[in-house]
């Protein structure tokens, strides 16, 4: 419960926050951090153009993408509360229930039959694909370190043995923050700032959503940003006592919307075609993650 | 009903089965055209019923065994139906009760070829009979005779379109691979004969009792593994599945596939020692037939071929869940057990399920559309919605995605690596931890392969003209699929009733010793009780949160345009992005898997007016291209060698018969034949 209501108050400030750092990076003022949440807002009370070529998918598949996140959100653990959802091998219900939202945003894309969304869906399907590895095996590494399958169990276990558990939750860190840039469609993959169609993933996807639909596309984007924030956080704060927990939690949050910020104005974005490549990569610290977990069991002797 | 067939009158229900098996054959011969179709159906559902009761008892007594004379040469045939085969002759019933409904619907269309609609529909019956011999006879002669049948019936069933030489020629590929299956296994059976001396089953535990086990298990999993489509041992069913009328494709990946699983699960049964290895070697092949028949599905734009490499991928996801048992088999581990072989065993259920869901919904698409090329389609949604959204169900549920049955099944295998992971051998940590690794990638390049056939075919605008206005499919075509949907609906959501009867298997077949208030058994019961609530309240949510945008949507105005085209004002539906460049930096990525065969003929430098050309690619079959195909080849080259033998003359074939007439008589007469 504690963490649906700090992941909903930290996605409220998350992009503003990211969007000030490229601005002052940049050189200028920039729009208060709250403004990404009036967009929204302003969005849910415009009205709509759908293309003619769209069904029911179309309709249907923001709400599913928005609830598949939500969904996904209920899971996340903080520190030593559980999530509302908590059961053994939720981390895999987490990252199926993602899928679902993944697959339905990839066939509205499609649904409007245009020759430039269809790229974005095929992209989007490619990086998350890749993205997927990773992730299980940083779990699969983790649940082989405590015992545990749960997410809440996992987080709360992980430091109780040695501390060389924190280099491997730097790690971690580094890998969940590359595929939360993934999922989000972020800089070193994707650029959210592209005016060029073609060079575009996400917001291809989206060039056909307005109105109430492109704010619940919106606020997706940003819930899933804390949501990922949240799972950082937890990386660290172990069974500490809430009223550490909670400013610990703020300032990952804060620090890591930073970095997106600083990535994003000092960083080019790869080459399509070597994106893969990059994630490939992430999978590979993930199996060194796996290694160090070996190592912190003794099994190598 | 259950105490209707109790342990005395199982023999007697065998009976009435057999006779209104036989009475069905020949009725459907002799019946009127109008008629066949129903009457087939009918003795389907009869049979189904009847051998259903069967299997009921089966996995309530656990063991249900019987005797029929079978001559002198094989004697008295063994009959056992314990929850193992009861569990795979429902899977059995099942399908073909859909696919033989589904099927009067579509074969609809076929109605003026007579003579073939009656053999069709006689195949049919027998077809399903034989699948429910080979789930009940435990003797290996009468064993490889109701296989041979199954084998035979399914080939005939496959070449129904028989004017098309592509039907006949994937129709000789399988009957091949389908004979080279039935040599592994005869070898094998031969093999414990002459070890044990008998041909029933049980003799093929006294051998694994007193011999090595890898071998003879290698060889019966290399012929039960041609049925199932491991990788490797795959290369017919992309061939037969869409040459097959899509009933028929339905029934045959979503069971006749199973019976390998089925012959594997069994001969596992017998195993005494090996566990381990044997689970090593077993996962590791199914995480590659997995990656392998993904990443092809993922590439065909013949959405039949798609879904017949989808299958093998889904064998490999079963593989990974036997691998899991076998290895809680060596560790004397139940909740590997459990996990593995249940989840593999589930996993069997719901892939019966959702694909025959599929290529019923592909088939309808093929029916109206009479293509089986995705990129000429497009936008069916509009025409077919029905079907579009039967479809959509299938390709989340094959994908594993929560609110469905699939992801049930994955996640107990899921878990069953998870809970392999801790084990004192450092290798198998880590298989483990790459399996789980591969699971997820399976799962996410099925996402890819699955959003792309869904928006290929039924998403977007027509990509070319079609021959006729595709309509919705009938509704005899229809129901089948809803029902299947239902079945679907229940795993997904009263997983625990399915897992009791799993529980049954494997404490009658795989001695896992489990009870149902076994801590591991409730412990994971109860957390599929939670998947099943979450998703629930999941599909309620998402129902809500829809509900809620089209209360605040239908005040503010919206209204209907063109597509935004970057600014081009003239887009046509050809320009829409197709299947093939969907899967592009997939397969661009994976190319030395798969193999892209382009053909061209490129531009010369003296052709100063180029005239209009054809360029068309492929891919081709990473196994076939490199290891059968050649194999093949040289052994053509071989052979050839011997052609003489056969150079047309009757007098040498005359001559042949008397130079064997003599070698034998000399033999005898100088007893040299020993």
């Amino acid at each position: 419960m504690l963490s649906l209501v700090l992941i909903l108050i930290a996605s409220l400030f998350f992009t503003g926050i990211i969007i000030r750092t490229k601005s002052i990076a940049s050189g200028r003022k920039g729009p208060g951090i709250f403004q990404p949440v009036k967009d929204v807002w302003r969005l849910f009370k415009k009205g709509s153009v759908y293309s003619e070529t769209t069904s029911f998918v179309f309709q249907i598949a923001p709400v599913v993408y928005f609830s598949s996140v939500v969904m996904a959100i209920l899971v996340v653990p903080f520190g030593s509360t559980k999530g509302i959802i908590s059961f053994d091998g939720d981390f895999i219900f987490f990252a199926y229930v993602l899928a679902l939202g993944k697959f339905f945003s990839i066939i509205s894309a499609m649904d409007t039959g245009s020759s430039f969304e269809g790229m974005g869906a095929s992209r989007e399907a490619l990086y998350s694909m890749f993205a997927e590895p990773a992730f299980f095996i940083l779990m699969g590494s983790f649940a082989l370190l405590t015992g545990h399958t749960s997410f809440f169990e996992i987080f709360s276990t992980l430091h109780l043995g040695s501390y060389i558990t924190y280099a491997l939750g730097i790690m971690a860190t580094f890998v969940l923050v590359m595929i939360a840039m993934i999922e989000n469609s972020r800089m070193p993959i994707d650029d959210p700032k592209t005016h060029l169609e073609l060079t575009m993933v996400h917001e291809v996807m989206i060039l056909d959503n307005s109105g109430f639909d492109l704010g619940l596309i919106l606020s997706t984007g940003y819930l899933k940003f804390a949501m990922y924030g949240t799972l950082i956080t937890n990386l660290y704060i172990g069974e500490l006592s809430m009223a550490y927990a909670i400013p610990i939690f703020f300032i990952t949050q804060f620090a890591f919307a930073v970095s997106v910020g600083l990535i994003e104005s000092f960083m080019a974005r790869y080459r399509m075609s070597h994106n893969p490549q990059f994630i490939f990569a992430l999978s590979s610290v993930s199996l060194l993650i796996f290694l160090g977990v070996l190592l912190v069991l003794g099994k190598f002797v | 009903m259950i105490g209707f067939a109790t342990l005395e009158n199982s023999g007697f229900l065998f009976n009435i089965y057999i006779g209104i098996l036989l009475a069905g054959l020949i009725g459907i011969v002799i019946v009127s055209e109008r008629l066949k179709p129903y009457l087939a159906a009918l003795v389907v559902l009869l049979v189904s019923f009847l051998t259903s009761l069967l299997a009921i008892q089966g996995i309530h007594s656990n063991g249900l065994e019987f005797f029929i004379p079978g001559g002198s040469f094989i004697g008295d045939i063994p009959f056992r139906i314990d929850a193992l085969s009861a569990w795979f002759m429902l899977i059995i019933n099942l399908t073909v009760t859909t696919g033989v409904l589904y099927g009067i619907g579509y074969l609809r269309a076929y109605k003026p070829i007579k003579s073939i609609i009656t053999l069709h529909w006689v195949l049919l019956v027998l077809f399903q009979s034989s699948m429910l011999w080979v789930c009940m006879v435990q003797n290996s002669i009468a064993f490889l005779i109701a296989w041979e049948i199954m084998s035979l019936s399914s080939l005939f069933l496959v070449l129904f379109d028989h004017t098309d030489s592509k039907v006949i020629k994937a129709g000789i590929n399988y009957m091949v691979q389908m004979h080279l299956s039935v040599a592994f296994l005869t070898v094998a059976f031969i093999w414990v004969y002459f070890k044990t001396g008998t041909f029933d089953f049980k003799g093929i535990g006294t051998y694994f009792g007193s011999n090595a086990n890898l071998w003879l298990f290698v060889v019966f999993f290399l012929g039960f593994g041609l049925k199932a489509g491991f990788m490797g041992l795959h290369s017919w069913l992309p061939h037969a599945h869409p040459a097959a009328p899509s009933h028929v494709s339905g029934i045959m990946s979503g069971v006749i596939v199973k019976m390998g699983i089925y012959g594997i699960f069994r001969i596992i049964t017998f195993l005494k020692a090996d566990y381990i290895l044997l689970g090593d070697i077993v996962l590791t092949f199914s995480v590659l037939t997995g990656l392998f028949g993904i990443m092809n599905a993922a590439v065909h734009r013949d959405f039949k071929k798609m879904l017949a490499y989808c299958t093998i991928e889904n064998i490999g996801i079963i593989g990974i869940g036997i691998g899991v048992g076998l290895i809680g088999l060596g560790k004397d581990q139940n909740v590997l057990i459990f996990l593995g072989f249940g989840g593999a065993l589930l996993h069997v259920l719901n892939h019966s399920l959702f694909k025959s869901l599929l290529f019923y919904s592909a088939g309808s698409v093929y029916q109206q559309t009479h293509t089986r090329d995705m990129n000429q389609l497009g936008g069916l949604i509009k025409k077919m919605p029905q079907t579009a959204l039967l479809f959509l169900i299938g390709a989340l549920a094959i994908g594993g995605i929560p609110p469905f049955n699939g992801f049930i099944s994955e996640f107990l295998i899921y878990s069953g690596l998870l809970a392999g992971i801790h084990s004192v051998d450092i290798a198998q940590t880590t298989l483990m931890v790459v399996s789980v690794a591969g699971m997820s990638i399976i799962g996410g390049i099925s996402v890819f392969a699955f959003t792309k056939t869904f928006g290929t075919i039924f998403l977007g605008s027509a990509r070319t003209e079609l021959h006729h206005e595709p309509r919705e499919a009938s509704n005899i075509m229809l129901v089948p699929q809803y029902m299947i949907v239902l079945v679907m609906l229940s795993i997904a959501f009263f997983s625990g009733y399915f897992l009791n009867v799993i529980l049954t298997i494997l404490n009658g077949s795989f001695h896992a010793n489990m009870e149902v208030g076994n801590i591991d058994f409730l412990r994971y019961s109860s957390v599929l009780q939670h998947i099943s609530l979450y998703s629930f309240l999941f599909i309620v949510g998402i129902g809500l949160i829809f509900y809620l945008r089209k209360a605040i949507t239908q005040k503010r105005k919206s209204t209907y345009n063109s597509t935004w085209g970057c600014g081009y004002t003239a887009p046509t539906s050809r320009m829409q992005y197709s299947g093939k460049s969907f899967t592009k930096p997939l397969s661009k990525l994976f190319n030395f898997v798969l193999i892209e065969k382009k053909s061209f003929n490129e531009l010369k430098t003296n052709e100063i007016f180029p005239v209009s050309r054809n360029y068309s690619s492929s891919y081709l079959d990473f196994w076939e291209h490199w290891l059968i195909n050649p194999a093949i080849k040289y052994l053509g080259l071989f052979i050839d060698l011997f052609k003489f033998f056969q150079n047309g003359r009757i007098q040498a074939y005359v001559l042949y018969g008397i130079v064997f007439i003599l070698i034998v008589f000399i033999g005898t007469v100088f007893n040299l034949l020993h």
